[in-house]
């Protein structure tokens, strides 16, 4: 048995831990186009601002691979897939071939399509190498324009204000984190970011970078000129499916996956920020390119390529953000986009608190927290579970809600709650 | 594994666990010193009502398949393997909030200051876990699932 993993991110590595669970000797190939994984993605950010040293983004050890027996193919880019021979071509023209294979190939930034967006001096925030360049430049650096008011742009944001500079975020749609949360949450975030000094324009976008062969400036749609050293694109990411293109392997939004994370060929599978998994909010195919999603994805995929027959359960969007100690956790849908939803929204301007959930017949699809966040948990419990809160609706909001008040609904719900513990807590009920 | 379980049909929701759990993980150690100690420590576990009169002492739960260890982008959470407990590494944290946004249980909290998380660690300076020792109806106990439903009947 040969196990070939392509990506070496939070989905490959989850993989690789799952597979020697269960398998301790066979053959483990890993393929990296970096030289050197193995770092949290999701620390980049902490990495640039300062907040963390080197140190800390070595989520698993240099060790790993050896330890693991995986013999692991960094800075090579695994490149076509042959589904018929089993085999993978490299850029190398080496080829690989595999009994069963995980692609985990992630995402890449999306960069915009506007003239000088190829200038030195534009940077998305992606890999660790980003932010190395990033910082080897930030001595010449005063000013700073990032374009986009989503998770990445906004991190990127705080980072460098973190380090000194002048940070103006450019957003096209009309609030931050359009993606992630409901206007009423993106305005007290906003307004805590901009207090401390980081300056936000909504409905503009940049049309153009200007400049030589360095960048000096961005030109707005609204036709104003903002002149800046250092550009930062944080426009989301898309996945990495091309590999997957005419091999065979299905694709729509992401690389189609079943609840085993199989795709349709056989003995291929995806996880992580390239696979559409069917999201338990939506009730339908999506990409929740997330590092929690990455992970379980990662784990169930490399037991059910040993043979396992584990379920995965779909995935949730949910994202946890805190900009100069202002929190906020969204899971689910926060927006909903047509009026068969129900919102319960609970402010108290004086602790800067927001709360709302999003709910369909009876059912949290959805749920945004600001600032006071410890029980937003319990809540994703019951939107895995699909639990009917009508009976505790009044109190879903209050500060006394927690984990005692689900119980009667676990106690009450058939399928029973996924996960051993719910029915250890609720024993002597 | 062993960890700790309530018995539902004892807990009080008196709050014996959740003070001795704070001054367990206070700097004095001592209740009359910790009052006045800043920060405040911050307990573990919460006495939390399911309906007036039934109650139930929840923390940590050490999952199986925890979902804050999943969610942990810094690997600061982690299974520990000889004892199969859910363990936190302060030096590792950075103080994201994804754990507490995937724990089902609420069972984490924020120390706000340090950026860190704190939760349940059974007590590791000592034998039995101090809310255990503090619960005045013995509705908390320490040891494996099958004893815990041994000593309820169950």
């Amino acid at each position: 048995m040969q196990y070939v993993i392509i990506g070496s991110s939070a989905a490959g590595i989850s993989a690789v831990e799952a597979i020697r669970t269960k398998d301790k000797d066979s053959k483990i190939v890993v393929i990296s186009d970096e030289k050197k994984p193995l770092y949290s993605r999701c620390l980049i950010s902490y990495l640039l601002a300062g907040t963390i040293d080197e140190k800390k983004i070595w989520y698993r050890k240099d060790s790993f691979f050896k330890n693991n027996k995986v013999n692991a193919l960094l800075g090579i880019k695994a490149i076509e897939i042959n589904t018929k021979k089993k085999e993978i071509l490299l850029d190398n023209k080496e080829k690989v071939e595999f009994d069963r294979l995980l692609i985990a190939t992630g995402a890449s930034p999306k960069l915009e399509s506007i003239p000088g967006i190829d200038k030195s001096g534009v940077f998305p925030l992606r890999t660790i190498e980003h932010a190395i360049k990033i910082q080897a430049m930030l001595g010449k650096v005063k000013s700073v324009a990032v374009l986009g008011g989503g998770l990445i742009g906004l991190r990127a944001a705080y980072a460098l204000k973190n380090c000194g500079k002048d940070v103006s975020v450019f957003v096209k749609s009309g609030s931050i984190l359009s993606q992630i949360v409901d206007k009423g949450a993106a305005g007290l975030m906003q307004k805590r970011i901009e207090e401390k000094g980081i300056k936000i324009f909504t409905g503009v976008a940049a049309k153009e970078i200007t400049g030589d062969k360095s960048m000096k400036g961005v030109t707005l749609d609204n036709g104003s000129k903002h002149g800046c050293e250092l550009v930062i694109i944080g426009k989301g990411v898309s996945p990495n499916m091309e590999i997957a293109k005419d091999s065979g392997i299905k694709i729509n939004r992401g690389i189609l996956t079943n609840d085993s994370l199989k795709t349709n060929v056989k003995d291929i599978f995806a996880a992580g920020d390239v696979s559409e998994t069917n999201d338990i909010a939506l009730g339908e195919g999506s990409i929740n390119a997330i590092w929690p999603a990455a992970c379980e994805q990662g784990r169930i995929a490399g037991l059910n390529m040993t043979g396992e027959k584990e379920t995965y359960e779909g995935s949730l969007a949910m994202n946890s953000i805190e900009f100069f100690g202002l929190p906020v956790i969204s899971v689910g849908i926060t927006k909903p986009k047509n009026d068969t939803y129900e919102e319960i929204v609970k402010k108290d301007a004086a602790r800067n608190i927001y709360k709302k959930v999003v709910l369909k017949d009876g059912i949290i699809a959805g749920v945004v927290f600001v600032n006071s966040i410890e029980n937003i948990g319990v809540i994703g419990a019951l939107i895995k579970n699909k639990a009917d809160i009508t009976g505790i609706k009044d109190i879903i909001l209050e500060d006394y809600f927690d984990y005692g008040k689900i119980i009667p609904l676990i106690k009450k719900s058939k399928k029973g709650f996924r996960g051993p513990e719910f029915k250890e807590t609720i024993l002597t009920l | 594994m062993k960890k700790i379980y309530c018995n539902i049909k004892k807990c009080l929701g008196c709050g014996s666990c959740e003070i001795a759990c704070a001054v367990e993980h206070s700097k004095s150690k001592e209740l009359n010193n910790t009052i006045s100690e800043s920060p405040l420590p911050i307990k573990r576990r919460r006495a939390e009502f399911v309906e007036e009169n039934i109650a139930i002492s929840t923390g940590c739960q050490h999952c199986d398949n925890a979902a804050c260890v999943t969610a942990c982008m810094a690997a600061a959470m982690y299974k520990e393997l000889k004892t199969g407990l859910t363990q936190h590494d302060r030096d590792k944290c950075v103080g994201c909030w994804m754990c507490i946004m995937s724990c089902p249980f609420g069972a984490i909290t924020r120390e706000k200051q340090e950026k860190q998380v704190v939760k349940c660690d059974l007590c590791p300076d000592r034998d039995k876990p101090a809310c255990v020792e503090a619960c005045p109806t013995r509705a908390l106990s320490l040891g494996t699932f099958k004893e815990f439903k041994k000593i309820c009947n169950m």
